[in-house]
């Protein structure tokens, strides 16, 4: 039988149509998931150990053992640790080029940092024999590829979105007293200087409600500053790897970052998300961006105060080249990888991709009780338990931010450029040195990573960095 | 072989017993009261006896030491050797974890060593580290001196306050930074209690101003570690001989006196080893730094294990991590060669009180 162009194009409208409709989409998942399991059968039964943190680890743990059931691999033992910490003891393993891990659980801006200490093995070998592909809104499955492979597959999507409190912006009174005010209406911020006016009209520490809720702890803030950079058309270095933080888009992200001291409450420069977020859940702040997975907790409606109340969408952005340019940033993006060094790591490399299909992602992003795993899949947009956990509006910000969702500094030395950033802004955030100071003394800093870690090494490494940015200013 | 009973020695062989040879001056205290002897004569049995039992018993306290020392020894040279031989090594080598393996790093000499000793943030952390243990360690010597103090004479319920004093110190560090993380927010139980007590509003920023955060800290080490300075300074209390006491009291010395002029000389060597081990354990402190700040708020808590941590596993700048540990522990051994040498006159200043004591001087 011939099979003319046209009607292979015509076959491919139609799957593609067909996929739209959730019960061919149900199928076409079932037939992944059949795929991989075909692809993994032949290794034969296997118990893998992973490095994760069993905050992820729990939810993901009813789809590991129904693909136990069907291939006999499964998850034999854990190193519960925080994958805060994750980063250094999977370096660890790379050192001692250990086999005692078969998969970690990290952030994936490690990724250029492990790869390139030899830890990790490439995903791409494994996809293509199970016909599996990370199926993530936009562009976000870049941010697993580094060097043209893929060396992870996410299970938590873990984008900043923009909250602001619904209650205060459509009350009459204050809308009326806002625009008599600013001369403009009070409305949903589009840029960094709408939220600030916003934060600043309803602060009011009398009341216990502080117009930020956002971070500004030495481990933490240094996220929202990169956000900031990206969306005023800042980028960390030029060509050559020399820094370009002390450039127009990096001071002004930095006064950004910095004016909000006044309207933060004043343990703000010590608070992490322990303390943070119960503080927004509890509507004791005004807007602020926080990672997408806090709407769960937001819309709750038995332990939140506060459910019904938000309004969701994308962060702030600011004017480049005559266009306003929002940025969102995935930190960290936790992925799963696979130790090169291990004999198992076939089994753990088709076990990444079972998490990774719509199936097993949907159950593991749909967990009412463990929230840490946030929605990244095309397929979550439409899950109706996704959208009953995030609400409606929460879910349809949650897309857009995917698709401008920016890394970290994705290159080797990940954080070791992250923490000297942090390190001046907090110092700058508390006083210690003075805000001029901090871009400068940065620069310095990182010229000396770029120095160790080779210039050479990292300029290759720009390509893949740059590659993955977001294309658009501002999602459709 | 010593000859047993009354057996026939060489008086040419020193027949000094072997513990007095360790000991110079009894030796020579021992020589005064010799009487002279013609070579090869007949020692009487009691004498020879007594050298044979002196000599196996030196032969015992030998073998005992090393029993002791071997394991030790064993450990040292097989485990920590290598690792500060390795650390020697990356010391002097420039190794970058992503750049080939380690055996093929830069010979970069004292490269290093001079960028570390020169780097005002490493010059910072020793000074914040110092700051640290200074303060918590005369903090926690204070108290537990006190309690100690008032425990010493045996009264009834002695054994309940005994276990509430040590309480702290069985608490996991990491346990006492997350606790204390609850009770020091601004408008925590901490202020409020002193809010309440005082009548004003007390509203100290423990965790996040800058000024205060390593003071934080060091109030938590005092709470989690004066039980240390109790226990040991209960033991000195305990290992003071009666007679002087007595004697002072005898003499009409009141208690501030006896305490001042008698208990406190006595105790200065044991109160010295309480303060330089818990110095030296408080320049070591990490677990609650970390968990509380990490180092922040922005550069306040960096104290010399921080530092450490961070260039070694955050910037995996492996060689410069070992040169800042070389250069901490030679910093450490310096502070503890100063202070054996202090222990050292302390004790020799004891033996003499003692000696004076004894001859009723």
């Amino acid at each position: 039988m011939s099979i003319s162009r046209r009607d292979f194009v015509k076959g491919g409208v139609g799957l593609s149509l067909l996929s739209t409709v959730p019960y061919a989409r149900n199928a076409f998942a079932q037939a992944e998931n059949d795929r991989i399991v075909a692809a993994s059968k032949a290794i034969g039964k296997t118990d893998l150990r992973g490095m994760i943190w069993s905050n992820y680890y729990v939810p993901m743990q009813p789809s590991m053992e129904e693909f136990r059931k069907l291939t006999g691999i499964g998850v034999g033992g854990i190193q519960d640790i925080s994958i805060f910490d994750i980063p250094q003891r999977a370096m660890a393993e790379a050192l001692s080029r250990s086999p005692q891990f078969d998969f970690f659980h990290v952030d994936a801006g490690m990724i250029p940092s492990l790869a390139s200490a030899g830890l990790l093995e490439p995903l791409d070998g494994y996809m293509k024999k199970a016909s599996f592909r990370i199926d993530a809104v936009g562009e976000y499955n870049k941010l697993l590829t580094y060097r043209g492979q893929t060396w992870g597959v996410p299970t938590d999507g873990n984008v900043h979105a923009q909250y602001v409190r619904r209650d205060l912006l459509e009350n009459p009174d204050s809308q009326k007293r806002f625009a008599d005010k600013h001369g403009k209406p009070l409305k949903f911020p589009e840029t960094w200087d709408d939220e600030f006016q916003i934060q600043q009209f309803f602060h009011n520490p009398d009341k216990n409600l502080w117009g930020s809720g956002n971070l500004r702890n030495r481990a933490n803030g240094v996220t929202w500053y990169l956000m900031m950079l990206y969306s005023h058309g800042g980028f960390p270095f030029d060509d050559e790897m020399k820094p370009t933080l002390n450039t127009e888009a990096g001071k002004r992200a930095l006064e950004v970052y910095l004016r909000e001291k006044q309207v933060a409450h004043p343990e703000s420069p010590g608070w992490g998300t322990p303390q943070m977020i119960p503080r927004n859940v509890g509507g004791l702040t005004v807007a602020y961006q926080y990672w997408d997975g806090t709407m769960k907790q937001n819309e709750n409606k038995e332990k939140s105060k506060t459910a019904g109340k938000w309004l969701y969408g994308i962060p702030p952005g600011a004017m480049v080249g005559g266009k306003l340019r929002h940025r969102t940033i995935s930190s960290p993006l936790a992925a799963v990888l696979v130790n090169k060094y291990s004999p198992r790591k076939e089994a753990a490399a088709y076990l990444a991709c079972w998490w990774g299909t719509l199936k097993a992602s949907e159950q593991i992003v749909g967990d009412n009780v463990n929230v840490f795993h946030d929605a990244w899949h095309k397929g979550h947009m439409t899950s109706k338990i996704i959208q009953d956990a995030y609400s409606v509006d929460g879910l349809k910000a949650v897309e857009k931010c995917l698709q401008i969702a920016c890394p970290p500094i994705y290159l080797t030395g990940y954080l070791e450029f992250q923490d000297q950033l942090g390190k001046h802004l907090s110092e700058a955030y508390v006083g210690q040195i003075k805000a001029a100071e901090v871009l400068p003394r940065v620069e310095e800093e990182w010229a000396k990573i770029v120095k160790r870690v080779g210039a050479g090494k990292l300029k290759e490494e720009l390509a893949t960095y740059k590659s993955v940015m977001p294309k658009i200013d501002k999602p459709a | 072989m010593p000859p047993r009973g009354g057996g026939v020695v060489d008086a040419s062989a020193d027949t000094t017993p072997p513990r007095w040879r360790e000991a110079p001056l009894l030796r020579e205290e021992g020589r005064k009261h010799a009487v002279p002897m013609p070579s090869a004569v007949a020692v009487p049995a009691p004498v020879g006896r007594l050298a044979s039992r002196e000599l196996s018993r030196t032969r015992g306290i030998k073998r005992f030491k090393w029993t002791i020392l071997a394991p030790l020894i064993a450990l040292f040279a097989g485990v920590l050797l290598p690792v500060l031989l390795l650390q020697l090594y990356f010391s002097f080598h420039q190794w970058t974890i992503y750049l080939g393996a380690w055996h093929e790093a830069d010979f970069v000499g004292l490269d290093i060593f001079k960028e570390v000793l020169t780097e005002p943030r490493f010059g910072w952390s020793i000074l914040r580290s110092l700051a640290f243990a200074l303060g918590s360690t005369i903090g926690c010597f204070l108290i537990g001196f006190g309690l100690a103090y008032l425990m010493h004479q045996p009264f009834r319920g002695q054994a309940v306050y005994y276990i509430l004093f040590i309480l702290p110190m069985l608490t996991v560090p990491i346990v006492v930074a997350y606790t204390a993380e609850m009770l020091l927010y601004e408008s925590g139980p901490i202020n409020d209690m002193i809010s309440r007590v005082s009548g004003d509003q007390f509203k100290v920023a423990w965790l996040s101003n800058p000024d205060i955060a390593l003071t934080t800290v060091m109030l938590l080490e005092i709470w989690n570690w004066t039980p240390f300075s109790f226990i040991i300074m209960l033991a000195g209390f305990a290992s003071l001989p009666k007679e002087p006491l007595e004697a002072a009291r005898i003499l009409g010395a009141n208690a501030w006196r006896v305490f001042w002029e008698v208990q406190l000389p006595l105790l200065r060597p044991v109160i010295f080893l309480a303060l330089t081990l818990r110095f030296l354990e408080a320049m070591a402190e990490f677990p609650k730094i970390w968990a509380l700040f990490q180092g922040g708020p922005g550069s306040a808590t960096e104290t010399i294990p921080v530092y450490i941590f961070l260039t070694t596993w955050q910037y995996f700048e492996v060689s410069k991590g070992a040169a800042l540990s070389y250069v901490a522990m030679m910093l450490m051994i310096v502070i503890v060669l100063l202070v054996i040498r202090v222990l050292r006159r302390e004790k020799r200043a004891l033996d003499a009180m003692n000696v004076a004591v004894r001859r009723g001087e």
